[in-house]
């Protein structure tokens, strides 16, 4: 017995030093095996994301607002420094809005005659579903944030975030009480977007910048900085006409594009459940929606607007 | 009964570095709407790993720091598994050249820290960039390299302090 047990530890020491090397080759293996199956985008993998970030949604949910509270203290100092200066920047912005509005009511008057007149089938209605930013990723690569809403809640995959500012980003993987969206700035984010005046089409790429890229430019020509763009709801899955950003001054050549949403900065988001195929079409939603949408005589008529 | 209680206690005291730094992690994505602070929060995960590597490699052995890895993929969006491979190299880096710490100074793990940082990083931002098949700018990863770095001495304190309180009897 005594033989054993000695014999038993001295093929214990160099076995568990075994083990462990084993152990070590062995997570290393499985850390590159995951990485695989994620780029295969395998269904177990998705799953597996989605199961986890159900459970650990209430838990962000809960320790996100103790840090909101703060943040919101800190930005009220803030603003309470910078009072006098706001005040004044938004009653110039309110006088500009007022003529904008007078603009805004006739034309839409206008564009319920056309309608009629041209017996126009209308886009069909979208669907708002309102959810809480719960994490944003501290990440350097990632450019994504998880929302506190999820399938019970009616969103599905692909459906458009958007703030009161424009394109936020996509739905990208869903469960049953959380949803991860990826932003417009993300290295995998490709967007289908036109140019609001000369109804140009383009994708928009992330490719982790500030300033996601505008590639597959249809008809080569000037890019005047500037210009706003909009999503242009090709591929179905986005309303046409939300406001993405304005084209900002090229140094390199590459086309970029400011967005009008700070990614940074989102706290409360809409996600918009938009369905091509419909049978009741609704003027009313239409006009919700497509607010930024206009046909190249209207924005023509836009521009001039608030001139006159 | 006391002895079982007593085991339960030695066994959640010993659980305490792995789920301290589980929490660390949800604690780093917490999203902070301040506008001038951006987007980069320090990797905590790579600072708790090495902090336990060094101190407690028995309570936080390479398996935790898988889990932790994948948990920090899970929870960023990050490709599943490249945090945990970044984190069981950092881990097996620290634990082979355990003899080199003791009775070392703080300056030196200091030290130490940002050398071990610093290659995990770039290690980080090659495999990120072989996933994605682009190349991707690193000042980002640089960004959170240095602010990474300047709050080690902050957190490695925070971590003494609970090592300390909570596992004292342990």
């Amino acid at each position: 017995m005594k033989h054993r047990a000695g014999t038993v530890i001295r093929l214990a020491v160099p076995l568990r030093a075994l083990t462990q090397r084993f152990a070590f080759l062995f997570l290393i293996l499985s850390a590159f095996g995951l990485m695989l199956l994620g780029k295969a985008e395998n269904v177990m993998m998705e799953r597996l994301r989605a199961g986890v970030l159900d459970v650990v949604a209430p838990i962000l949910d809960i320790a996100s607002h103790p840090v909101a509270t703060v943040t919101h203290a800190i930005e009220d100092v803030r603003q309470l420094i910078d009072l006098r200066g706001e005040n004044q920047r938004l009653r110039a912005q309110n006088t500009r809005l007022l003529k904008w509005q007078d603009a805004a009511r006739n034309l839409a008057a206008e564009n319920v005659a056309f309608k009629k007149l041209l017996q126009f089938a209308p886009p069909p209605r979208a669907q708002f579903a309102t959810a809480r930013v719960i994490a944003a990723s501290g990440g350097v690569f990632v450019r994504s944030v998880l929302l506190n809403a999820g399938k019970r809640h009616g969103l599905a995959k692909g459906q458009a975030v958007i703030t009161g500012d424009g394109l936020a980003g996509r739905i990208v993987s869903i469960g049953d009480g959380s949803a991860r969206v990826l932003l417009i700035s993300d290295l995998n984010s490709r967007i289908p977007v036109l140019f609001e005046g000369s109804r140009r089409r383009a994708i928009l790429a992330g490719d982790n910048s500030d300033t996601p890229r505008l590639v597959f430019l249809k008809h080569r020509g000037r890019i005047t900085p500037g210009e706003r763009i909009l999503t242009s709801g090709h591929g179905g899955v986005f309303p046409p006409g939300i406001p993405v950003g304005v084209v900002s001054s090229a140094p390199d050549g590459v086309n970029r594009v400011l967005p009008f949403v700070r990614a940074d900065l989102l706290e409360y988001v809409r996600v918009v459940d938009y369905r091509p195929v419909s049978s009741e079409p609704d003027i009313e939603a239409v006009s919700s929606v497509s607010a930024g949408t206009a046909t190249p005589a209207a924005a023509d008529q836009d521009k001039k607007a608030p001139a006159q | 009964m006391i002895t079982v209680l007593q085991r339960l206690d030695r066994v959640a005291r010993s659980l305490w570095p792995f789920v301290l730094s589980l929490l660390l992690v949800v604690a780093s994505v917490l999203p902070i709407q301040l506008s001038d602070f951006g987007r980069v929060a320090p990797n905590l995960a790579i600072m708790a790993t090495f902090y336990w590597a060094i101190y407690r490699p028995d309570l936080f052995p390479v398996l935790a720091a898988f889990v932790l890895g994948l948990w920090l993929d899970l929870l960023t969006g990050a490709p599943v598994g490249i945090n945990a491979l970044v984190l069981l190299l950092v881990h097996w880096a620290i634990t082979s050249q355990r003899r080199f710490f003791q009775g070392k100074s703080f300056g030196v793990v200091w030290w130490a820290f940002a050398l071990t940082i610093s290659g995990a990083m770039a290690l980080f931002w090659v495999l990120s960039a072989a996933y994605h098949l682009t190349l991707i700018d690193p000042s980002p990863v640089v960004f959170q390299l240095l602010l990474t770095i300047a709050v080690f001495p902050f957190l490695t304190w925070l971590l003494a302090r609970t090592q300390h309180v909570v596992m004292r009897q342990g």
